[in-house]
């Protein structure tokens, strides 16, 4: 709920108090000089008008028909099921005692993933959630962010019998309650930060830039709020290079404005430029006009991306590489999620790629790990959502279609022939 | 037929009978009883007669199992429903998203206002529902029938999508009705539930 207006908005007060005349259940206004609607023009598109979301199975995949055979990697990588028969499988943090944590979206669940015998066991740890994406670990505390939800469980690992009620840092965020793009991404930068997504409430229309369509920052228990990003449509996975420390995000780019694009972004955040814009609603990609919401010079002052990741390509999770297990060549490149395209007719991404870091600021984007997506046949067998780099160099991979996890190795001797 | 008086505590109190009446069999109930345990809200043929209560007749199968299930893990925070969806096993619910999405629907009988169909034509095909709900609203997959559906309800869950109460299978129904009016909202429904 927006029970006060920050300072921060005090210049904004007019929006405010739209926006608590739009909370209120007998008044459906909206705010003055705000377009309601999505404002994508159906005729313009000429996209095939019978695209939709892919449905999400909440159901057990039975590990037999796991998709793991159809991966393809790199010669001498191979990849193996890690965990599986956690439906609606996304974000991975690792606790400082090896628990894995895992969110989810449509299935409402967080799961603990512990070792037991050698073996992968996963329990359901929260559940009734709504959609309960963001998940980082601090100080042996989990934070488990859901729409419009802030939750923190100390000494989470000690505790996975009993975790308790959590202690509910909800209004400390103040975060907006819309539900569109409201499914959070968070993680805790260098610099002991709490950086929280926040989406544009709608695929494509005029926004509150005090409000929508950011990355925020916060200290830990919720206080110092900071925009660090703006004109960010939705970004569902962010990163801080190694060496530079800069922040890298994936973004989605809009729908039914064509089945080319905009390409979904692959941004860098430079130094020293925090509150910076990149764009939205105006300006998409590497500078395209936004074809329904059109104002002069629309890509004026926005920041382009370091890399286009293909047309709704969904992007997702993004993490550098540091370990030692894979070749050198490896070494601090970021490793990014697609997890494929709805609104497009050929189905695009369904894969993992590798983003390659140059010395002027941009990347250089390849494939990594693919097989999920016959071309061919137009059809997916599985969606790839998020990364985690292990302590041993491995790299596990979330499937949220199958709820299962792959790991992904490297031995040149074992596999000289993969892919 | 009894005039039932509006709102949840006539809902909650039915769902409490029933739940009394199921108490001594609460699991392994045979298919029949359960779905004799439904019709008493939904209709004996899936087709609702009571305020606000949804039609499952016809409704995609995928619909029906995704719904109950997120109902079942109180994702979907429906109390009149807890007491029949908590112990429901994934079997049950494939189950019973078999039968209802075999059964035809009907309209309900509630007064249809032609103007405001005319209006909502004019917005069904702005807001793009047919994408997902398909040119005759029959729904697909997870994404629900409109068609015949009771208009009262029809209402109520559009408001519910507006009103940030309910986030749906995607989150794409509160992108879809953000801003939407309540004039607006009526000119939808009494369009879906003319078709």
């Amino acid at each position: 709920m927006i029970a006060t207006c920050l300072p921060r908005y005090a210049s904004l007060a007019g929006v405010c108090a739209g926006l608590l005349l739009a909370l209120s259940p007998a008044v459906a206004q909206t705010p003055p000089g705000f377009s309601p609607l999505d404002r994508s023009n159906p005729q313009a598109s000429q996209q095939d008008v019978n695209l939709k979301p892919h449905p999400t199975p909440p159901t057990v995949t039975p590990v037999d028909k796991l998709p793991v055979d159809k991966l393809k990697l790199p010669a001498g990588f191979k990849a193996e099921v890690w965990s599986h028969g956690h439906p609606g499988a996304r974000t991975m943090v690792m606790g400082p005692k090896g628990t894995m944590f895992m969110g989810s979206r449509l299935i409402g669940r967080v799961y603990a993933i512990t070792n037991k015998d050698g073996k992968r066991e996963a329990k359901v740890l929260l559940q009734g959630l709504t959609q309960p994406n963001g998940l980082a670990i601090r100080d042996g505390a989990l934070y488990v962010l859901a729409i419009n939800k802030v939750l923190r469980f100390d000494n989470i690992e000690d505790r996975l019998d009993n975790i308790g009620e959590g202690v509910d840092l909800t209004d400390k965020f103040n975060l907006p309650p819309d539900i569109h793009h409201n499914w959070k991404y968070a993680d805790f930068g260098p610099d002991g930060k709490f950086y929280i997504q926040v989406g544009a409430n709608c695929n494509i229309c005029e926004l509150n830039p005090g409000m929508h369509g950011q990355i925020r920052r916060y200290n830990a228990d919720g206080s110092g709020m900071e925009i660090i990003a703006r004109g960010v449509r939705n970004t569902v996975g962010f990163d801080w290079h190694p060496e530079t420390k800069e922040l890298w995000f994936t973004d989605n780019g809009r729908d039914w404005a064509g089945d080319a694009g905009p390409e979904d972004e692959l941004n860098r955040l430079p130094k020293d430029m925090e509150g910076a814009n990149f764009g939205f609603p105006y300006c998409h990609a590497n500078g395209i006009p936004d074809p329904d919401i059109k104002r002069p010079h629309p890509c004026a002052g926005v920041i382009m991306p370091a890399a286009l990741i293909g047309p709704h390509a969904g992007g997702m999770g993004i993490k550098f590489y540091t370990g030692s297990m894979f070749p050198p060549e490896y070494r601090n490149v970021a490793f990014v999620v697609r997890r494929g395209s709805w609104n497009r007719g050929q189905k695009f991404g369904y894969d993992v790629a590798i983003a390659r870091p140059q010395p002027d600021g941009t990347a250089k984007v390849e494939p990594f790990m693919t097989g999920l997506l016959d071309e061919a046949k137009n059809e997916f067998h599985g969606r790839p959502t998020y990364v985690l780099p292990m302590q041993d160099g491995s790299l596990l991979v979330s499937d949220e279609q199958n709820g299962a996890v792959y790991r992904v190795s490297y031995s040149p001797e074992e596999n000289p022939r993969t892919r | 037929m009894p005039v039932f008086a509006v709102g949840r505590p006539l809902i909650l109190g039915l769902a409490a009978a029933f739940l009394c009446l199921g108490a001594a069999r609460a699991d392994d109930m045979p298919l029949a009883e359960r779905i004799a345990l439904c019709g008493g809200c939904h209709g004996e043929d899936g087709n609702s007669h009571m305020e606000k209560i949804p039609s499952l007749a016809g409704q995609p199968a995928y619909f029906i199992m995704n719904q109950l299930f997120l109902m079942r893990e109180n994702v979907r925070r429906v109390e009149a429903m807890m007491p029949f969806v908590k112990d429901l096993k994934d079997g049950e619910l494939n189950a019973l998203a078999d039968h209802y999405s075999a059964l035809a629907p009907k309209a309900s009988g509630e007064t249809i206002d032609p103007a405001l169909v005319e209006r909502g034509a004019a917005l069904v095909a702005t807001h793009r529902c047919a994408s997902c709900h398909l040119p005759t609203l029959a729904g697909q997959e997870q994404m629900p029938r409109l068609a015949k559906q009771r208009l009262d309800y029809l209402i109520h869950s559009l408001k519910e999508f507006r009103d940030n109460k309910r986030s749906g299978a995607d989150t794409l129904m509160s992108n879809v009705v953000i801003g939407a009016s309540d004039d607006d909202i009526a000119a939808l429904a009494h369009y879906a539930a003319s078709r």
